[in-house]
């Protein structure tokens, strides 16, 4: 188990030198997750790191950086040494009379004519290594930067990401056979590169096949984690077989790392199949808080109204009755109750006017979150900075507990933060609606104070997650993910 | 003075017809959906059309919509919106659509205070603007410390929110209870400390002022 753990702390640190290679040579946004916190006990925090879905990406990416590389190092050091070869030849034509495909070239004039071939060669080579440096940086972004809840980067661009892999990969390919046609035909040594290359293709795809069907994955009853793991031991395991297959085919050695990979797998399944058990106990604990929370919120409103509104009207119908009685013999003290009873009504509507917008604001079910938050900006003390990105109205429960996320969040930054300024981003991820509020003031929110403690129940009754971190010295951040069907 | 309801509350369009005709209104049609409002207005060409805004068959924010859609159509005819709550998006949308004048958004609290309320009336008919105070006050909270904003003495921000309502000088001199000379001094000395220029006609003001309320305000 230490060996595990700190296996998983080894391919954190590197995925983090990764990472800032990524961004420092590629022009990546890739930024890692934080690191997810261990539970206590050695088989529960075993069990946790296989079921960590950015350990494995950053694995399939580490996978894919060894195998690519190398590679990619053998491509890089032949196409450059053929290139120059070709395009130096009418130096040295003379003494060797190198043969290109079944031409041989003895005269100047012919080693001249074969120089555009060696300068075709490193233009196409220059626009594969673009092409590359793409996919990697791609690449880089969705498997390193994203988090354990769902993916950062918006679909269409991995989905584009994988169609520039899948496109170089294919490049490279017809590279690699037409040097080989054209050189020394026999041997068919591109097999190596395009089975190492293919092996972090085919992960690739896998993984983006797992993050962009999760109702089928549902169906399966497997976890992201566990659906990504399973691709990837499967992929190595062919990778092995089929390295076995093109050597000695003697001894058949990968059985190990098969049986290795297999009881990982079988581990990994058996987590999968007792956290079912834990989620369902969750569940009831997380419904318990919703009911309990609309439970407390129903008192609330009934004690609201039973000291605000009715109190008041009680008080007006006495005043009108008064009115009633002097009407005759005093109009002008009829008239002071009679005003006053107005004024009392108009408090009484102002009241029920509040209690209304707590209970469901009219603009949210008018206009949807977007307007709702813009005008929860307006009417803050301090300037907001809405950026929703919302394209389609998500399920009304999502919509209802997103704007209260923010609307309390918004309330809490006014009144204690000591904060200047809020920023609010709704957006899409993935299949998640996330809300974040962050503000710029002095933190130290308590996470199990009263209003926070309520949104948390609200977001997990809807099956989300509900963080606040709040270092002292600020700034404070919410953020709450919603499950949603679109 | 012709007016056309739309509510879909039949107490509440029943008060309001009665209390419109003791006042001196003709109501020449009472309709209980933004279609038939939309309808009534074409035909009837009334000075004003006072709407409710949740009406069915969504219940959201029909009535907003078919004052927009009524701008379209018929320029000429004023419009009037009132409602349980006010949102000041609602109120922006108006606004930017009637750029002329003739629009009101009023919270149906308003009513009650009958006066105000026919004064308020008669004003959206003739080219003015009716803002509700909710409105107002939730544009003046947001800026209140910030910038030029502190500046204001307490009786220029009382003259300042009676502006934005869509009040005359002569309006806000009796709401005030001060003449009609001291309210054109607090006034001047108002777009002095805002730095607004000189707007011509009360609507006109208006639009100045809630344009400088509806600016983000500055981080401090």
């Amino acid at each position: 188990m230490p060996a595990l753990l700190g296996y998983r702390w080894s391919v954190r640190q590197v995925a983090l030198l990764e990472a800032w290679l990524a961004r420092e040579l590629v022009g990546s946004r890739a930024a890692l997750p934080p690191a997810s916190p261990r539970p206590r006990g050695y088989w529960r925090a075993g069990q946790s790191v296989l079921a960590d879905a950015a350990f494995w990406r950053q694995q399939a990416y580490l996978f894919y950086r060894a195998t690519a590389g190398w590679a990619l190092g053998v491509a890089w050091t032949t196409v450059i040494a053929v290139a120059g070869y070709v395009i130096f030849l009418p130096a040295y034509y003379g003494p060797t009379h190198p043969q290109v495909v079944t031409w041989r070239v003895d005269r100047l004039s012919e080693a001249f004519a074969v120089v555009p071939l060696g300068a075709v060669l490193l233009l196409v080579w220059a626009a594969f290594t673009q092409l590359f440096a793409r996919a990697s940086r791609e690449l880089a972004s969705g498997l390193l930067g994203t988090g354990a809840t769902g993916p950062t980067v918006d679909l269409r661009r991995r989905r584009r990401a994988l169609a520039v892999h899948a496109g170089a990969y294919g490049l490279l390919a017809l590279v690699l056979v037409a040097i080989w046609a054209l050189t020394s035909p026999g041997y068919f040594w591109p097999e190596w590169a395009l089975l190492s290359l293919g092996l972090p293709l085919a992960v690739h795809g896998w993984v983006e096949l797992v993050e962009s069907r999760p109702r089928l994955r549902r169906r399966f009853g497997a976890t992201e984690a566990l659906a990504i793991h399973a691709g990837v031991s499967a992929a190595v395991a062919i990778f092995l077989v089929l390295v076995w297959a093109l050597t000695t085919r003697a001894y058949f050695w990968p059985v190990w790392a098969l049986l290795g990979l297999a009881a990982a797998l079988a581990v990994h399944v058996g987590a999968v199949l007792r956290g079912r058990g834990t989620r369902i106990e969750r569940l009831e604990e997380t419904r318990a808080g919703a009911v309990d929370a609309q439970d407390t919120q129903l008192r609330r409103i009934e004690r609201d109204l039973h000291d605000g509104a009715q109190a008041r009207l009680v008080a007006l119908g006495m005043s009108l009755g008064m009115a009633e009685q002097r009407l005759g013999d005093d109009p002008e003290a009829a008239r002071a109750l009679v005003a006053e009873a107005r004024a009392g009504l108009g408090e009484a509507l102002r009241e029920l006017r509040d209690l209304a917008r707590g209970i469901h604001p009219p603009i949210l079910s008018d206009r949807g979150l977007e307007a709702a938050i813009g005008a929860l900006g307006a009417r803050s003390p301090l300037p907001v900075d809405v950026e929703a990105d919302v394209p389609e109205r998500p399920a009304p429960g999502v919509e209802t507990a997103a704007y209260f996320v923010a609307a309390e969040s918004l309330a809490n930054a006014a009144k204690h933060s000591g904060a200047t300024s809020v920023r609010v981003r709704i957006e899409r991820r993935g299949d998640l609606l996330a809300v974040e509020v962050e503000d710029n003031g002095l933190g130290g929110a308590d996470p199990d104070g009263n209003g926070l403690r309520g949104l948390r129940r609200r977001v997990e009754a809807l099956d989300g997650t509900f963080t606040v971190t709040s270092p002292a010295g600020g700034p404070t951040v919410v953020l709450a993910e919603l499950p949603c069907a679109w | 003075m012709r007016v056309v309801i739309a509510e879909d509350l039949a107490l509440l369009r029943d008060g309001l017809e009665r209390l419109l005709r003791d006042n001196g209104f003709d109501v020449v049609a009472s309709v209980a959906d933004g279609d038939a409002l939309v309808h009534k207005t074409v035909s009837e060409r009334p000075d004003l059309a006072i709407v409710d805004i949740r009406l069915p068959p969504t219940f959201r924010d029909e009535g907003v919509r078919a004052a927009l859609e009524l701008r379209r159509r018929v320029p000429e005819t004023a419009i009037l919106v009132v409602s349980q709550y006010v949102e000041h998006t609602y109120a922006t949308e108006l606004l930017a659509a009637a750029d002329s004048g003739g629009v009101g958004y009023l919270l149906k609290d308003r009513i009650m205070d009958v006066g105000d309320f026919v004064e308020a009336v008669r004003r959206v008919a003739s080219g003015g603007t009716a803002l509700d105070p909710e409105v107002v006050a939730q544009l003046i909270t947001r800026r209140r410390n910030r910038g030029p904003f502190d500046r204001l003495t307490p009786r220029e921000l009382e003259v300042l929110g009676l502006m934005a309502e869509g009040r005359s000088n002569a309006g806000i001199a009796a709401a005030l209870v001060i003449s009609i000379g001291a309210v054109e001094k607090h006034v001047a000395r108002i777009f002095g400390k805002l730095r607004l220029p000189p707007a011509e006609g009360d609507h006109r003001r208006v639009l100045a002022v809630l344009a400088y309320l509806q600016q983000q305000p500055a981080p401090l």
